[in-house]
């Protein structure tokens, strides 16, 4: 029942519940990733014609799901020629784009703690009503109209300041709801993050309504970039696939070069050992938070700006297609969620494109089932030098 | 047993209470409606009801149309309509903190209360098709008359071919265990849908559709009633459908779709919660600028502001919605309107105005036609209620199907399934930031669509 033999990628180590004991570690031990010796999946024990099918699909599934996102793109310029392929394209490097930066938060708070924080799509949404009200208190959408400097200046000071209010969130969300139970059984935590989940949502219905909330920052950023054939290329899609771009690059240097990156990342290693090495954990897992909350309210401006509007339970169904997307790109794994979410982004306007919107989502969530059966690590789970 | 005497006289008390109601002076006590009949000897009491959403979601509804069936309740007592026995008005409310609005089995406990209370003789409500069908078995089962204000599910009463569809999969006969007790004041569907394709064809210029329903059993029974009218009547082409949930933030795949396709218009069978404004919003954006057309569950403020929330501040212009007849125009609801502002003036905006909800003045009719079938069963068996509360049910649904009354919303009838004759919807169109009516349309029983005003 061994995988040892046939595919390289197959688990090396046999790694403790907290952590691994060698770099080479898989990423997701437990939970969501099957438990030492059973690693070849569940479908093994159907027998050996069904484990080599199971062996070879495991071992080429990035082949499947990118020749299935090329099919996918050459039947919609069939459909629909050039212009059509090109429009979904766009869309779905935009939609990518936000589920990739919200699938990081997921990631960084499953890498170190291995905990899955159902709360996260929902600090997406609070970091959302928190952009609209810096920007009604301090006036920015009347400085973001006034030209090109103002917007720069209005987009300086709304990023930062719902980054810094979302991160907090994602603290104070840690130290009361997470850390007393960080050594409890796996379960207790999870139990305690869907709470957290349902209270922020019963909060902002509470605020906001339960109607649709116009942000009015959908002003700040408008008109047509340029023109490719028919397809119109806005500013606002060049600003969120550039934004998430360059955030999810600042992080990747962050985790990579500073010392506080080199302390999650040993943390997400094994905590026991960092702790040994002098490393404050506590401070590195309410880092780790604030970073990954941080994060969300940078998704949930740039949505703000995209779609220019919010409500009170968004985020909790992106959270759940983000969380997949996490899940593809092999949960730990930053580069892994931010490249896991264009995926999922191609798939679903792909898919929706192809098949109806009704199967959007439904085949972003057959991909997650796949995912689990023939390769729970994800696409880049076995890099786990760099999850943090 | 109607006889255009009493029904003339049943409209002479109407106008004549809206006068003393207006004055707000309810000193009168020579009701022309108890003495006549005689039946000031009536004894005990009768109680109706009202079963609607009052709260969460709905609270920008319900009320409205709660308070219109109450002012019927007080205007009968102030006119003594049923004599001498006492007309009781009791109020449920079918929304939940759960579903933050209606909820279809905080309705069904509603009914069967009142059921089991002996004295209740008919319920005006309720609001949702949703709800409809949780209430519709109770009551008849309990031989309770039941009389919606709002529900416009075609399933509810008539079989035709959606109900058919996985989505939607309501087993008409099944709904009535018992007596068809079930009647509503509004037109169904089926008559929406007919207007709408008709609109899209004829007023819209459009022969080329694309069609968005958000899968509940309203949005996607309102898309395939269009999508039949318009293919097979109206000539037009549907170009590609798509059927999202109500958590859907982003159209953007199905608005190139259109694009793509050539689509002259949008269709959207849907409610604004479940996005109808967001599908304008992303037409605008992604430079598809052609009609959208929806039936009334996009005819609200909320669309529009859905729609103006992205870049474009007028992307709300060039939707369209058909929704019930904009009664307002109407000479017969003026006097309501006037009625329920001088009872209400007291009562916190924007509770206060009755134009504020499209659907108020049926709440009123509703509630009329019930007490009118009511007075009607108490003058025919001799000014006493019948000894049995079943009889009395009974005699109150007989005489509901016999109604013929001229009242906020004109005259109403009610076919052999309960549905109103009075069919009718009003198209509107968005013009600087507000739904203004743009005609009424009405449809034949086979399908035939006139202009009516």
């Amino acid at each position: 029942m061994s995988m040892q033999s046939g595919t390289p990628e197959a688990p090396l180590a046999q790694p403790g519940p907290t952590g691994g004991g060698t770099s080479r570690a898989l990423v997701a031990q437990d939970g969501l990733a099957p438990r030492k010796g059973q690693a070849s999946g569940p479908l093994h024990a159907l027998g050996p014609v069904v484990r080599v099918t199971h062996d070879a699909i495991s071992r080429y599934f990035t082949a499947v799901i990118v020749g299935a996102i090329v099919v996918a793109i050459l039947v919609t310029l069939k459909q629909g020629g050039f212009t059509l392929a090109g429009q979904q394209l766009k869309n779905a490097l935009v939609l990518g784009a936000i589920y990739a930066l919200v699938a990081i938060g997921y990631t960084m708070v499953y890498g170190i703690i291995e905990l899955i924080n159902f709360a996260h799509g929902d600090v997406f949404t609070a970091a959302g009503f928190f952009a609209v009200f810096i920007s009604g208190l301090l006036h920015l959408d009347g400085l973001a109209a006034s030209g090109f400097g103002g917007l720069l200046l209005a987009l300086a000071i709304v990023f930062p300041l719902s980054m810094i209010a979302a991160g907090l969130v994602g603290v104070v969300i840690e130290l009361v709801a997470y850390r007393r139970l960080r050594d409890s059984p796996r379960l207790a935590p999870l139990i305690t993050a869907i709470g957290v989940s349902f209270f922020i949502e019963g909060v902002l219905l509470l605020v906001e309504g339960p109607d649709n909330v116009p942000t009015d920052q959908a002003s700040w950023i408008n008109g047509t970039a340029f023109t490719i054939g028919k397809i119109n290329i806005l500013w606002t899609d060049l600003f969120v696939v550039g934004m998430a771009l360059l955030l999810m690059f600042a992080l990747g240097e962050f985790v990579r070069r500073t010392r506080l990156g080199k302390a999650m990342r040993s943390t997400a290693q094994d905590r026991t050992a960092a702790l040994l090495c002098g490393i404050n954990i506590n401070r590195t897992i309410s880092a780790t938070f604030f970073i990954g909350s941080a994060l969300a309210a940078a998704a949930a401006v740039i949505y703000s700006i995209n779609y220019g509007d919010i409500k009170w339970n968004i985020g909790f169904h992106l959270g759940i297609i983000a969380f997949t997307a996490a899940v593809l790109g092999g949960i730990g794994n930053i580069v892994g969620a931010g490249i896991g979410g264009f995926i999922i982004g191609l798939i679903y306007v792909f898919g929706g494109s192809i098949f109806g919107g009704e199967w959007s989502e439904s085949l972003i969530f057959a991909v997650l089932v796949l995912i689990l059966t023939f390769r729970p690590v994800g696409l880049f789970g076995v890099e786990v030098t760099t999850r943090a | 047993m109607v006889t255009p005497t009493k029904g003339l006289l049943s409209i002479a008390t109407i106008a004549a209470l809206g006068a003393l109601a207006a004055c707000g002076t309810a000193s009168s006590t020579t009701s022309s409606g108890g003495t006549s009949s005689g039946i000031a000897g009536c004894k005990g009491t009768i109680t109706v009801a009202t079963d609607l959403p009052l709260t969460g979601g709905d609270a920008t509804d319900g009320p409205y149309v709660e308070m219109a069936a109450k002012l019927a309740v007080t205007q009968a007592n102030a006119q003594h309509l049923m004599g001498g026995c006492t007309l009781k008005y009791e109020s449920k409310n079918d929304s939940t903190v759960l579903k933050d609005g209606h909820d279809p089995a905080q309705g069904e406990a509603n009914i069967t209360a009142l059921a089991a209370d002996a004295t209740v003789v008919g319920v005006v409500g309720p609001f949702n098709s949703s709800v409809a069908l949780a209430e519709i078995p109770v009551a008849s089962q309990n031989h309770l008359a039941l009389i919606s204000p709002a529900n416009t599910n075609p399933c509810l009463t008539v079989v035709v071919q959606v109900c058919s569809d996985p989505t939607i999969n309501i087993n008409t006969a099944s709904l009535y265990p018992g007596p068809h007790t079930y009647f509503r004041v509004i037109a169904s569907d089926v008559q929406q849908g007919e207007i709408d394709a008709y609109v899209a064809a004829k007023v819209l210029n459009a022969t080329k559709a694309y069609v968005i329903d958000d899968q509940e059993a309203y949005g996607r029974g309102l898309a395939l009633l269009f999508t039949k009218a318009y293919t097979t009547t109206d000539g037009g082409t549907i170009v590609g459908s798509a059927s999202l949930p109500g958590t859907t933030t982003s159209f953007a795949t199905q608005v190139s779709l259109a694009q793509s396709e050539g689509a002259q218009v949008i269709f959207f069978g849907g409610t604004s919660g479940n996005g109808c404004g967001l599908v304008r919003r992303d037409m605008i954006s992604g430079g598809l600028n052609i009609p959208m057309l929806g039936g009334d569950g996009c005819q609200d403020t909320k669309s529009i502001t859905d729609a103006d929330s992205g870049s474009n501040k007028s992307a709300s212009v060039g939707m369209y919605a058909t929704s019930a007849p904009d009664v307002s125009k109407l000479s017969s609801s003026a006097s309501f309107y006037t009625q329920y502002a001088s009872n209400y003036s007291s009562v916190a905006a924007p509770y206060n105005n009755a134009m504020n909800e499209p659907y108020t003045p049926y709440g009123y009719d509703a509630m009329n036609i019930l007490l009118q079938a009511i007075h009607a069963v108490l003058v025919a068996n001799g000014g006493q209620p019948p000894a049995s509360s079943q009889t009395f049910r009974d005699k109150v649904v007989a005489q509901l199907r016999l109604t013929q009354y001229d009242g906020a919303l004109g005259h109403t009838s009610f076919d052999a399934n309960g549905d109103t004759t009075n069919t009718g919807f009003t198209l509107y169109k968005v013009a600087s930031g507000a739904w203004t009516g743009d005609g009424t349309y009405a449809v034949d029983t086979s399908g035939n669509v006139t202009l009516k005003s």
